[in-house]
């Protein structure tokens, strides 16, 4: 997959909010990128931008999504129907109201391979078992058969794995699958998913907004602010070398045990930019320890990092260079 | 397992809480009963509603007229049950024209919004804020007798037994002018949940499989919307049939000789004093009636809606 220059916005009453401004990124077969940043800083858009799964307020206005090839933003709303049913797989947030009340889990599991694979209702509903049998859900053939409000939320979400998984897609998006999720049965999930990856070989980005999670779990890291990517690296390289001032701000943000007691915890200062304007400077400058002048008049770009090891793909968007004075 | 499984279902689950309501039953008794009279009222009625007894005028309730007779020896039960016919035929009639109305505007409002949606919620808000008692009576009066002085012209042009008959003129004018007050309603509801239903992450969710619009439409957002529907449609019946006896009552709905709840309590008031019980037949069918649709509507209510699910 190779994202070129996207950018996305929302027409408003009063105009547009520019929730992606220019997102370039690429991603390997069977790689997991993380994808980092607070509420509100374009994670999300950019990502259901891929598939176009965007409310009627918002528009792609530039750039270029290609999936094996394909051009994704260009296609008519049938074959991109095709491509989300078969190609590339989505995890939302919430499961508690991600399932139709009134269908069966059976069937809708089953819904995608019916309209995209071709394949009669009994093979799909064969498949729907098996599958909640991989993300662990047992007595799967009786599951099939019952309604959403009979499982659990951390069923559920395990539910909404197996449909994601169901048409053995190439890329798994998932947006923030465990944020309403308790945090035992966030783990659960999160060492499903690492299971199903190195089982079905696929490409997934994970959306989250805690950094910590992602430690033990993804290749790469991709951080945004303000509907630009920030800071990108290989997984240690991010939480050993950071380079970008928000990314020291969100790694200094993690609870740690071994902290002092007491002492409090680290914060970013000040709140994410409104983003009705296109920013002109950089987006974090406001909120920025490093600020100079010339961070408010040119927008930074993304940039290799002088010094970086060879193969880390580290990238920053700063003007600053942070070793200066940490 | 030994143990049978309780068998789930949405249906049937609200099937069972509509059950368990007393008022809502004895509610869907007496409509269930309402219907039945309409559907096989000729068959029952003692009498011919139309013919006349001037010998036994102003009856009270014997056991040959359990309702007594009117001041032209009519009997009242018979003419009651010919009335339910009445209201029933209009108060399906009046609901099932305007909710294809608030359907079709509705739901296309609702899904694609923009300027058509606009226009829609204009178009309620304009005929909402019209009086509907003075829009039904000008509709009746301007219209009803130019249409049938027309009928006549083409009756005496051409000699068809066709245009001799105006009674369906009647109906026809009765239920247009209702459906005309009581679309926007049905329209607003409906926008109103294809709206909220929408934006539903299942809807989302299902766009993320590939479902194709056509079945997201039929199998996700229908299904969901349908339950504040029903209850909306039965109240609307219940007001419907109230409405057309108000409004034959001011005579301008169904006109006599074709009995309407409505019409008759409107002559029996006139001699109520003397008679009471030919003003209480039909007020007091007329009362039942309302609030057997009104528990009816509750219980629909309760029912189906997920917030009070137990």
């Amino acid at each position: 997959m190779e994202v070129k220059n996207l950018e996305t916005r929302f027409k408003v009453r009063s105009g547009y909010v520019y929730a992606v401004n220019g997102v370039s990124f690429s991603l390997g077969k069977a790689e997991m990128l993380g994808v980092v940043g607070e509420s509100g800083c374009g994670k999300s858009v950019t990502m259901m931008s891929l598939i176009k799964l965007l409310p009627p307020a918002a528009q792609i206005t530039n750039g270029s999504v290609k999936l094996d090839g394909v051009e994704l933003t260009k296609l008519s709303k049938k074959d991109l129907n095709a491509v989300r049913g078969s190609k590339v797989g989505m995890i939302f947030q919430d499961p508690m109201t991600s399932l139709n009340p009134f269908l069966k889990i059976g069937l809708q599991l089953s819904e995608g391979l019916v309209y995209h694979k071709g394949m009669s209702m009994a093979d799909a509903l064969k498949r729907s078992a098996a599958y909640l049998d991989m993300v662990g859900i047992s007595n799967s053939a009786h599951r099939l058969n019952e309604y959403p409000h009979q499982l659990s939320g951390g069923m559920r979400q395990r539910v909404m794995i197996a449909m994601a998984l169901l048409s053995e897609p190439g890329l798994v998006i998932a947006d923030e699958p465990t944020t309403a999720l308790d945090v035992t049965i966030q783990a659960q999930i999160v060492e499903l998913v690492k299971e199903l990856r190195k089982e079905l070989n696929t490409s997934i980005i994970w959306i989250t907004h805690d950094l910590s999670l992602l430690a033990g779990m993804v290749d790469r890291i991709m951080v945004m602010y303000g509907g630009a990517i920030v800071e990108e690296a290989v997984r240690g390289e991010i939480y050993k070398d950071p380079r970008h001032p928000y990314t020291i701000g969100l790694l200094n943000s993690i609870p740690r045990l071994s902290a002092d007691t007491g002492k409090r915890l680290s914060t970013i200062g000040g709140a994410p930019p409104n983003l009705f304007m296109k920013p002109t400077g950089c987006p974090f400058a406001p909120r920025c320890r490093f600020r100079m002048d010339r961070c408010e008049k040119e927008l930074p770009v993304l940039e290799t990092v002088p010094g970086a090891a060879p193969d880390s793909g580290h990238r920053i968007a700063c003007w600053a260079d942070v070793r200066d004075n940490k | 397992m030994a143990t049978k499984e309780r068998k789930y279902s949405l249906t049937k689950d609200a099937f069972n809480r509509l059950i368990a309501n007393k008022l809502a039953m004895i509610g869907l008794i007496v409509v269930a009963l309402l219907i039945l009279i309409a559907l096989i009222g000729p068959f029952i009625t003692p009498y011919d509603f139309l013919s006349q007894d001037l010998m036994s005028r102003n009856q009270p309730p014997t056991s040959l007229h359990w309702f007594g007779t009117d001041d032209l020896g009519r009997d009242v039960l018979s003419r009651v049950i010919y009335g339910a016919r009445t209201a029933v035929l209009v108060a399906f009639s009046v609901t099932i024209l305007s909710f294809i109305i608030g359907t079709v505007l509705g739901s296309l409002a609702g899904y694609l919004g923009g300027k058509f949606d606009s226009f829609v919620s204009w178009l309620i808000d304009i005929t909402m804020s019209i009086p509907s008692l003075l829009l039904v009576i000008v509709i009746n009066v301007s219209l009803k007798p130019t249409l049938v002085n027309w009928m006549d012209a083409q009756f005496m042009a051409t000699h068809d037994e066709f245009w001799r008959n105006t009674i369906w003129v009647d109906f026809a004018i009765v239920f247009g002018s209702l459906a005309l007050i009581k679309w926007p309603k049905a329209a607003r509801i409906i926008r109103g949940q294809i709206l909220s239903i929408r934006n539903k992450n299942y809807v989302m969710a299902a766009k993320a499989i590939g479902v194709p619009t056509s079945r997201i439409l039929t199998a996700y957002v229908i299904p969901n919307a349908i339950g504040p529907i029903i209850v909306s449609f039965s109240a609307t019946l219940g007001e419907a049939m109230v409405l057309e006896s108000s409004f034959s009552f001011l005579g301008v709905g169904v006109r006599p000789p074709i009995p309407s709840w409505g019409n008759m309590i409107s002559d029996g008031l006139r001699v109520w004093q003397l008679y009471p019980h030919v003003l209480a037949a039909p007020a007091l069918v007329l009362a039942i009636a309302t609030i057997a649709f009104s528990f009816l509507g509750d219980g629909l209510n309760d029912a189906l809606n997920p917030r009070q699910w137990k």
